[in-house]
């Protein structure tokens, strides 16, 4: 592994000077702030509307019920209903306030719902001209004939890659922290939240759920969203080398996140669409206890596929990588 | 270069950090969906923070209203979608000048007195809007009595529809709804509650003119049972649904509309003020 470190270093300085970080953070220094103020008004409407939480959680609890009792709602919608349900009740039963209005709660949640689009989205910023982006500037030919093998090349982006997602994950976590404690406080770290419902069927077994601080919560689920924006960087990292232009190659990776979360919206009838990458990314879900869009899945699961994905995608990359010929 | 050496240690050891904490994070979270919570036992029950008691609403400075029920209570058949208890509050402010404020609409379409009192058996979450409230709505009993009539009319022919079964249910849904008011009063001894009677949705078919006796009785069955609590009312609500029933019905032939429900709301506040 001598002569890696001066490489990734090499990379590492490329992808910031690039400034494709900045563009990270200013999306998220517009998008936050608009994120935030709609949370704000939806915390005002519910304080003018309701007494304290407890009666627009218990609100909720019965809007849900009612939805639950009409027959024009196919069977399967009804289960995420009928969870929702028992979820919330039993945050009303030990008089937990699930969405308590603070940064970190905010935060969690902003994290929460990015994990299928936002935060893809991101990283394909960060990822999809890691490669190509050298054939399109011409760079390519002059980091190929240095006197290094090809597969320490494609490494030392990879871990390049690796760093700036772990960087650009705690951002987020981050500009979200400081912008909507402006609003929120800056409070919350230590408020428990549950984890552990187990989906069985249409049901949630609670014998599992235990309380964790914030804090706990958001790292763990931070840790499960690293995961998923890995392997979108790996296999956009893939794309990357194999299409020649950018802009091609963040369209595929999109079009694939995209599909997978529209798949993931309507598939539960079709069962093998659970192998597919992208309907596994949410990987927070378990972590929520929301029921995965497919029966039968779970954590461990959706690990191994996306592993599965990641590690063909890894195969194709070097395999490729190394033998291409590079021709103008 | 120098610039740059430094650049590289600052965003090298930022992100070496980032990702060390995020590898941890994960370690943490595969420990605990896979380890903790199959071992853990299910989490000790706290009890509920014991909300204020709503007291009496003549005498307090707001009137804090907690509705439950059925679908009247709902509010289906409303296009607007207020049914009869937003105009109450509506009403009840301009009458009595004082605040009101709606604590939690509960009620579920469809729901039938021994559902409700099997809700109020069991879900505890319930409780704590009952309890803040000082005046309380109830409408429930209709799902009993007419299930029978609305099957039978979905099923085709409105010739044999069987009348005598609406009065084959009254005795117990009569019992479901004792019970419920029991339960309402043991959690809210002191609250106004107000209990909208039935009155007879088919009305305007001649052969079902006859239901009304039987929804008349179970008007006095409730009246019975509402009669020995102080804070109680029976508010009847029937004569209006039955001269100009077309005008002040749904196009289900079932719930008031918009402006049957105003009617129902003004009985209320007449009731209360």
């Amino acid at each position: 592994m001598k002569g890696m470190l001066p490489l990734v270093q090499n990379e590492t300085l490329k992808i910031w000077k690039k400034k494709r970080f900045y563009v990270i953070l200013l999306i998220l220094l517009v998008l936050v702030p608009l994120f935030t103020y709609a949370q704000l008004r939806v915390s005002q409407t519910n304080a003018a509307n309701f007494k304290d939480w407890r009666n627009q959680i218990q609100q909720q609890i019965t809007d849900l019920q009612n939805t639950l009792a009409s027959d024009r709602m196919p069977e399967e919608w009804k289960k995420y209903d009928r969870i929702k349900v028992q979820q919330l009740q039993y945050y009303l039963d030990h008089d937990i306030n699930p969405n308590s209005p603070d940064a970190a709660t905010f935060t969690r949640q902003f994290m929460a719902s990015s994990v299928s689009m936002f935060f893809p989205l991101l990283i394909l910023a960060l990822s999809s001209d890691l490669v190509s982006g050298e054939r399109t500037g011409g760079t390519i030919k002059m980091l190929l004939t240095r006197p290094v093998r090809r597969w320490k090349i494609l490494t030392s982006k990879l871990i390049a890659l690796t760093l700036y997602v772990s960087l650009a994950i705690l951002a987020t976590g981050a500009v979200c922290y400081l912008i909507s404690g402006l609003l929120f406080g800056y409070g919350g770290w230590t408020m428990p939240v549950f984890t552990g419902f187990v989906i069985d069927g249409s049901a949630i077994d609670a014998t599992g759920v235990h309380a964790v601080p914030q804090w706990a919560y958001m790292l763990m689920q931070s840790g499960l969203i690293w995961i998923s924006c890995m392997t979108i960087a790996i296999l956009s990292t893939m794309v990357s080398v194999l299409v020649r232009s950018t802009a091609a190659s963040i369209v595929t990776m999109m079009a694939a996140v995209i599909s997978g979360s529209i798949l993931a919206g309507m598939a539960s009838s079709w069962e093998a669409a659970k192998y597919i990458f992208s309907v596994n990314i949410d990987l927070t879900d378990y972590l929520e206890g929301t029921p995965p869009p497919i029966a039968g899945m779970d954590i461990g699961f959706s690990l191994a596929v996306l592993g599965i994905w990641a590690a063909a995608a890894l195969v194709v990359s070097y395999g490729v990588f190394t033998k291409q010929d590079i021709l103008n | 270069m120098k610039s740059s050496g430094t650049l590289w240690r600052v965003v090298g050891t930022a992100s070496l950090a980032s990702t060390l904490l995020l590898a941890g994070g994960f370690a943490f979270a595969m420990r605990d969906m896979l380890i903790v919570t199959p071992s853990v036992q299910q989490a000790a029950r706290q009890a509920p923070e014991e909300a204020q008691a709503g007291g009496q609403y003549q005498q307090a400075d707001e009137i804090l209203v907690t509705a439950l029920g059925d679908s009247l209570t709902k509010g289906v058949g409303d296009n607007s979608g207020r049914g009869y208890v937003k105009p109450v509050l509506e009403q009840l402010k301009a009458a009595t000048g004082k605040p009101v404020q709606q604590i939690n609409n509960l009620a579920i379409s469809g729901l039938t007195a021994a559902e409700l009192d099997k809700m109020l058996a069991e879900d505890r979450g319930l409780d704590n809007p009952i309890r803040q409230a000082n005046l309380i709505l109830l409408t429930i009993g209709g799902n009993d009595l007419f299930r029978p009539v609305l099957e039978a009319r979905e099923n085709g022919s409105s010739s044999d529809i069987p009348l005598d079964e609406i009065e084959a249910q009254i005795p117990a849904a009569a019992a479901s709804l004792k019970s419920v008011v029991e339960r309402i009063r043991a959690i809210n001894p002191e609250a106004t509650l107000v209990y909208a009677g039935l009155y007879n949705p088919f009305y305007d078919i001649a052969e079902l003119r006859d239901g009304s006796a039987a929804v008349q009785r179970w008007n006095d069955e409730a009246y019975r049972i509402l009669a020995k609590d102080e804070h109680a009312v029976l508010v009847p609500v029937m004569d209006l649904f039955e001269q100009r029933s077309a005008a002040y019905m749904a196009s289900d032939h079932f719930h008031p509309n918009q402006d049957g429900y105003v009617r129902i709301a003004q009985r209320i506040v007449q009731a209360l003020t």
